[in-house]
């Protein structure tokens, strides 16, 4: 497969189909650590995981362990989490407080939080010697750029490149909504995390994120199962919500491709989703409260903006109508972490974010009844890839349909549209050296 | 009263290794909840994710598909084998009997074993028909940890 490899990325992703290498080799892991995840703008984390000076919050872009924290002037900043003396990593756990500054466990070197040195024991012994406080060689090392699109944290290790806004394009409107939906238009993380492991390559799970033709195969257990304990109560009306999240899988074909899925530049994209006014009680008390504070005109406009899964290339994916944001880390060409998010919105009733912390237990927990389906058949995908049974991956659903909009392209539902968005950017940072 | 609870888990623990799920539920009291906190110092289950919060409804979804002959990650199927330790009573409330004990449960599927381990906390009504439980509480010791796939009950 190294053959392909040196032949050049180009040959690897064609319009409507790609090479199973982009999946199974190790040496192309390699390069995207480089050229993707060295370059794109990638997910750190949200302002509320760090509230007072001190707090950090951990996070990978690519291989490079880096921490977001809170300075007692207010900022944020995303630093290396590696000390300017000897190396060692600075903070330890996913969340914590540095205290007043970051302190190695080593030899006791701090810094503040801006990452600058702020002092070295027996200072002496550097006298005459190349060692310079001022040199940012003897500070933790920031990340090249960082940025904050409405609360969301963002760092690129690239000096250069398009600026956030530039970069997310037209999926902006997805954490706008996330944030509209809040009638105080802020929302929080909150209700902690979970982390589930992938056998297999971080983009199998972002094609999956898009992909409306898997639900009613890879599902049929879980949505069975829903099914019947619904039948089992005869007599209720409704579907209970913890039951309805499950069976939604089941919707046939005609049902998805009726949505509307929309792509970006960069490889974002999202799944439109069908604005149905709602009866129960939870969501009628949030309406009311976004009509307290937005009126009723701009709450309608809030609420008409209906989306399953979003997908901001390549390291997340909110789902703004249940507050949640799966955060994806690659780890080895065949391992992926992910970490599922809930969030507050500010200002809601609080009965909808504990209806968003069901939701995460039902979907989106390592216990859940949906997800095994597909971590299945994604580990499944890659042991398949890894064989010499084939060259090729089909993404030749609607292919040479797509219907150009500013900024991207526009599909119906069942369109495998957001996995050839996803190529055509993948294409664009892996050409470059 | 120790023995008859230590029998409870014990037989508790065989049926879950032999995959009798629908006998399992029938050991929950009316109301009966299985938690499994995703945190070391979880306050509660509502305001916070946890790794299980399940009612009645929820464990036989989860039983049922565990059966699902298109349950595509149960090909094949979860084995396991408990064992309960160190059980002990501590006092209890409106008349239940709260246990705890230390558990260690070997899994496997396919190419797969692993360990998971940590203590369980059951409150248990004594009703006619026998223990019943109000409440089985697993707290896993690496529950903080990046997970696997928690398929079957714990």
């Amino acid at each position: 497969m190294d053959v392909r490899v040196t032949d050049g990325i180009a040959g690897l992703v064609e319009p409507d189909r790609v090479h199973r290498s982009v999946y199974a080799d190790p040496a192309i892991f390699d390069l995207e650590m480089e050229r993707i995840f060295g370059r794109a703008w990638i997910y750190v984390g949200h302002e509320s995981q760090v509230p007072n000076p001190g707090d950090y919050h951990q996070a990978l872009i690519g291989r490079q362990s880096v921490f977001m924290v809170r300075a007692p002037e207010g900022g944020v900043h995303v630093l290396f989490n590696r000390c300017a003396h000897k190396g060692a990593k600075l903070v330890a756990f996913p969340d914590g407080n540095v205290g007043k500054f970051i302190r190695c466990p080593f030899h006791g070197w701090n810094f503040k939080c801006d990452g600058s040195l702020h002092s070295v024991p027996v200072r002496e012994g550097y006298q005459g010697t190349r060692f310079d406080p001022g040199d940012p060689e003897f500070s933790v090392r920031r990340v090249p750029r960082q940025a904050s699109y409405r609360g969301f944290v963002f760092a690129s290790l690239a000096a250069d490149g398009p600026d956030l806004e530039s970069f997310l394009g037209g999926i902006k409107t997805s954490l706008d909504n996330f944030c509209d939906r809040a009638p105080e238009g802020e929302v929080e993380v909150a209700g902690g995390v979970f982390r589930v492991w992938q056998h297999s390559n971080w983009k199998i799970f972002f094609e999956n994120l898009n992909d409306t033709s898997h639900p009613m195969v890879t599902h049929e257990s879980s949505v069975n199962a829903a099914r019947a304990r619904y039948k089992a109560m005869n007599g209720e009306a409704k579907m209970p919500f913890k039951l309805l999240i499950i069976e939604g899988n089941g919707e046939p074909y005609e049902f998805w491709d009726k949505l509307e899925m929309v792509a970006y530049d960069h490889g974002h994209s999202y799944m439109g989703a069908i604005f149905v006014p709602p009866t129960d009680p939870v969501s009628l008390a949030h309406i009311e409260t976004l009509k307290a504070a937005y009126g009723e005109a701009r709450t309608q406009e809030i609420l008409n903006i209906q989306r399953h899964n979003s997908i901001i290339y390549p390291s997340c994916s909110p789902h703004t109508s249940f507050q949640q944001l799966r955060v994806i880390r690659p780890i080895a060409v065949d391992r992926t972490m992910v970490e599922i998010y809930t969030f507050r919105l500010k200002g809601a009733p609080e009965a909808l974010f504990q209806r968003a912390i069901t939701y995460a237990n039902v979907v989106n927990s390592p216990s859940s009844n949906v997800m095994p389906d597909d971590i299945e058949v994604y580990a499944r995908c890659q042991q398949g890839l890894e064989t010499e049974g084939g060259e090729w991956v089909s993404l030749h659903r609607d292919a040479g349909r797509d219907r150009p909009i500013a900024g991207g392209f526009v599909a119906n539902g069942l369109s495998e549209l957001p996995m050839r968005n996803q190529f055509r950017a993948w294409a664009q940072y892996m050409a470059v050296p | 009263m120790l023995d008859e609870v230590s029998a409870f888990l014990f037989h508790e623990a065989r049926l879950l290794d032999t995959r009798r799920w629908h006998d399992w539920l029938k050991l929950f009291a009316e109301g009966g909840m299985y938690w499994a906190p995703l945190t070391f110092d979880q306050p509660d289950p509502i305001n916070h994710a946890s790794l299980f919060y399940e009612d009645a409804l929820l464990r036989e979804v989860r039983a049922q598909r565990l059966e699902e002959k298109r349950a595509w990650s149960q090909q094949p199927v979860t084995q396991a084998a408990r064992i309960v330790g160190n059980i002990m009573l501590l006092p209890g409330q409106d008349g239940q009997i709260v246990v705890t004990s230390t558990f260690h449960m070997l899994e496997w599927r396919r190419h797969d074993q692993r360990m998971l381990g940590g203590q369980y906390t059951h409150h248990l009504k004594r009703e006619a028909a026998g223990l019943r439980i109000a409440l089985k509480r697993v707290d896993l010791i690496n529950r903080e940890d990046v997970q696997d796939t928690l398929e079957t009950f714990l």
